[in-house]
């Protein structure tokens, strides 16, 4: 195997790398903007400079050459070298600002180049905080510029796209987001333009970054040039906390962190999956913030004399029995929208109740997806609710079936909205459970609220056939940070107090999870379902069910996801 | 917004320039040099033309003629006096031409006349340092050594539709006129 010495310390790599990803892949650390490691390398930041020598060989002897110490004789390269575009070679010698003055000096003087021209804006700036160029200054730039003559002047405050934000004079040019948009996302939308220090990235004359992936070039912008339009001083980002979670918008189901602040959503961003998305997600997914927070079903609503009129939850269970006791065909759908716990629980409480099994309508949207992150399938869990059993049927089956119920039980899914039943089908005879309000709820005589992806746990199977988890970032009316310990809880969540002036419960929503709902209702009837928590739920399922043996959250977690089909498709990164 | 279309002859001009290279991309900076000699700039939608030619992303185009200042992003005068003020330029003169060209013409660097004849700008270094101070007509023509008067001449015979000859430059000329 072969060896490399950084900082005197001996390491062994045996596939082919660049000093720098060797560098970063044990946890050590070496400053660099440019670099990407699903991108090309330009090596133009300059920042990752290293020193670098190898031994001498003697060739006659086949051995290396030995001073008089009995070490080996190092020949060192006569300049800096940059990592990022330096291959490791056997026996390679590297020294980084750790040991060498050389380096730490190298990295002080690009630094104090770099900053020539960049606006000390930090305060108002939306990247500080999460800013590479901010933290590798403070950790190892310069204290003050020798520069004293007037910073160069950039348009600032551009709208790039629809999405993305431009600051001109923020920018190093580190190009990353040009070759995202050549080599990833393949638009060719973004280029550098002008020259020397007037230059940043730009669309050419008259083209919009409409790129369907343009916000991935925020997330990898190593400085405040590029930010999204809808996050723009919304929040700094240390007042909010990050969960892992997945994007619920598309059938992909590509790996985020949801950011929070006060029980709101403010921000999607990818969470590196290699097995899924790379580093990166499109931005469909982002947008999907909002309905997180707003517009949601908040109490359970009854109709009554063809109002929706809010009501107990007491009156909502009451409700929900009688009438499925009444009821004597139900149309029980479950929904590919909902969680694998959510769509199982649902399917058992009308097995149990003798009243019907549960059928399901994918979300699919022909020719809508781009073979990269958009799937044509719309909805995260199609192929969980296949694997649980749910029947798949299609709109006009499901509206005859509709037509000879007397009963319509709706598990979360839009399905007027999306053009499956019309509003007339639903009328006077249906029950929903929902978390936003939307053409289907409109139509019902009762509306459950329940907990979304940023609420509750929940395993969804992608289209793929990858089994991955929600982890709650949003507490509800009915659950709390300190008590629910499946909850994320950042650094404000964790010290902060419920007397904080940025604490409010105007955004917790008043809902639980469909399958507390119907444990509750199985209860009342005497069915026999008895869950504590999704954990149980999902127990249930891998104890019962072939294709979820062996699932578990723990896994789910530590492995990224689990595929449960065979045939599993991947993304490369 | 005037549309530009290439003639048949420059297509095939275009044609036989990208040919000579492994790949289209190496094609753009001598096709842009010839949409500028067709239509006297590449402005936004002459680049788009480019683009659009050699089947190439716009923004690539876009960021090669934004990287030379030989490109000319606007519709610019007929004739283009570059007038260097540069460091050597500016010590043998460089501004005093360049002002006495502003006075001369009614305008100011950057501007181009109302008659659209002449456009004057001040560049930096052309690398003519050892014949300062020194101007280039439309990227084509230096015109070494000035004086006002010379400068003057060459507005009149550019006027006159002709052009300046290229001057012999050498050592011996050189050494005639220190």
């Amino acid at each position: 195997m072969a060896e490399i010495f950084i900082d005197n310390k001996r390491f062994e790599y045996d596939q082919p790398t660049k000093v720098l990803q060797f560098i970063l892949d044990q946890g050590l650390d070496l400053p660099h903007f440019c670099y990407h490691p699903a991108l090309s390398i330009p090596a133009n930041c300059r920042q990752c400079y290293v020193e670098a020598g190898l031994p001498v060989f003697d060739r006659e002897k086949n051995a290396y050459e030995l001073d008089a110490n009995g070490d080996r004789v190092i020949r060192w390269f006569p300049k800096l070298q940059t990592a990022c575009s330096l291959d490791a070679t056997d026996g390679m010698v590297i020294k980084t600002h750790v040991t060498s003055e050389l380096v730490r000096r190298g990295q002080k003087d690009v630094l104090e180049f770099i900053l020539i021209n960049h606006p000390l804006d930090c305060p108002i700036c939306d990247q500080a905080g999460e800013c590479p160029l901010q933290e590798q200054t403070y950790k190892y730039g310069p204290e003050g510029s020798r520069f004293e003559h007037k910073k160069v002047h950039k348009p600032k405050r551009i709208q790039l796209g629809p999405r993305v934000v431009l600051d001109a004079e923020r920018c190093i040019n580190c190009t990353r987001c040009v070759r995202f948009t050549q080599e990833i996302s393949k638009t060719h939308q973004l280029t550098i333009v002008q020259r020397g220090d007037n230059n940043y990235p730009m669309t050419a004359p008259g083209h919009v970054f409409d790129d369907p992936y343009s916000m991935n070039t925020v997330d990898i912008c190593p400085v405040g040039a590029l930010t999204a339009s809808d996050f723009r001083f919304k929040a700094r980002v240390w007042e909010m906390a990050s969960t892992p979670s997945i994007d619920l918008t598309n059938g992909k189901g590509c790996s985020v962190d949801l950011w929070t602040r006060d029980n709101l959503v403010l921000r999607i961003t990818p969470r590196f999956n290699p097995a899924v998305n790379g580093h990166w997600m499109p931005d469909s997914g982002r947008a999907a913030f909002a309905t997180l927070n707003h517009d949601r079903v908040d109490k359970p609503l009854v109709r009554l004399d063809g109002e929706a009129i809010p009501t107990s939850w007491n009156n909502a269970l009451l409700t929900f029995t009688e009438r499925v006791t009444a009821a004597n065909r139900i149309a029980v759908v479950g929904s590919p929208h909902a969680s694998t716990e959510d769509n199982y629980v649902f399917k058992r409480f009308f097995e149990a109740a003798g009243k019907g099994a549960a059928v399901f309508v994918p979300h699919v949207i022909p020719g809508s997806g781009d073979g990269f992150l958009l799937s044509d399938d719309q909805a995260p869990n199609a192929t969980g609710a296949r694997l649980l059993g749910l029947a798949e049927t299609q709109a006009a089956a499901l509206a005859a079936e509709v037509t000879a119920a007397d009963l319509v039980v709706v598990l979360n899914d839009d399905l007027v909205g999306r053009g499956v039943l019309r509003a007339e089908d639903l009328a006077g005879k249906t029950i929903t459970f929902a978390s936003n309000h939307n053409a289907t709820t409109a139509a019902a005589d009762l509306v459950v609220p329940v907990t979304n992806g940023a609420e509750h746990v929940g395993t969804y199977v992608n289209v793929d056939g990858r089994a991955q988890r929600t982890i709650p970032a949003k507490e509800t009316s009915r659950t709390d940070r300190r008590l629910n310990l499946e909850m994320s809880s950042g650094r404000l969540d964790t010290f902060g107090t419920r007397f904080d002036n940025w604490v409010s419960d105007l955004n917790r929503i008043d809902c639980v999870p469909a399958w507390e709902f119907l444990t509750e209702a199985s209860q009342e009837l005497g069915t026999g379902l008895y869950y504590e928590s999704a954990r149980d739920v999902l127990a249930e399922i891998a104890a019962r069910i072939d294709a979820f043996a062996g699932i578990s959250y723990e896994r789910m977690d530590d492995e990224r996801g689990i595929a449960l089909l065979a045939t599993n498709e991947t993304v490369s990164a | 917004m005037a549309t530009y279309v290439f003639t048949a002859e420059q297509l095939a001009q275009i044609e036989a320039i990208k040919s000579r290279y492994p790949s289209v991309q190496s094609a753009t900076m001598p096709v842009l040099w010839l949409a500028q000699d067709a239509f006297g700039h590449v402005d936004a939608d002459v680049q788009q033309l480019v683009a659009d030619t050699l089947g190439l992303p716009a923004s690539h185009v876009h960021g090669v003629a934004t990287f030379y200042t030989q490109y000319y992003k606007e519709k610019k005068g007929k004739h283009v006096l570059d007038v260097c003020t540069c460091l050597s330029c500016h010590i043998s003169g460089g501004y005093d031409m360049l002002h006495h060209l502003e006075n001369r013409l009614g305008i100011k660097a950057g501007e181009t006349t109302p008659d659209g004849l002449f456009t004057i700008q001040s560049v930096e270094c052309l690398g003519a340092c050892g014949y300062a101070p020194m101007m280039q007509i439309t990227n084509d023509v230096f015109v070494n050594e000035l004086t006002p008067e010379k400068l003057d001449q060459v507005i009149d015979t550019l006027k006159k539709g002709g052009s300046p000859d290229f001057e012999p430059i050498g050592l011996v000329n050189n050494r005639e006129t220190a």
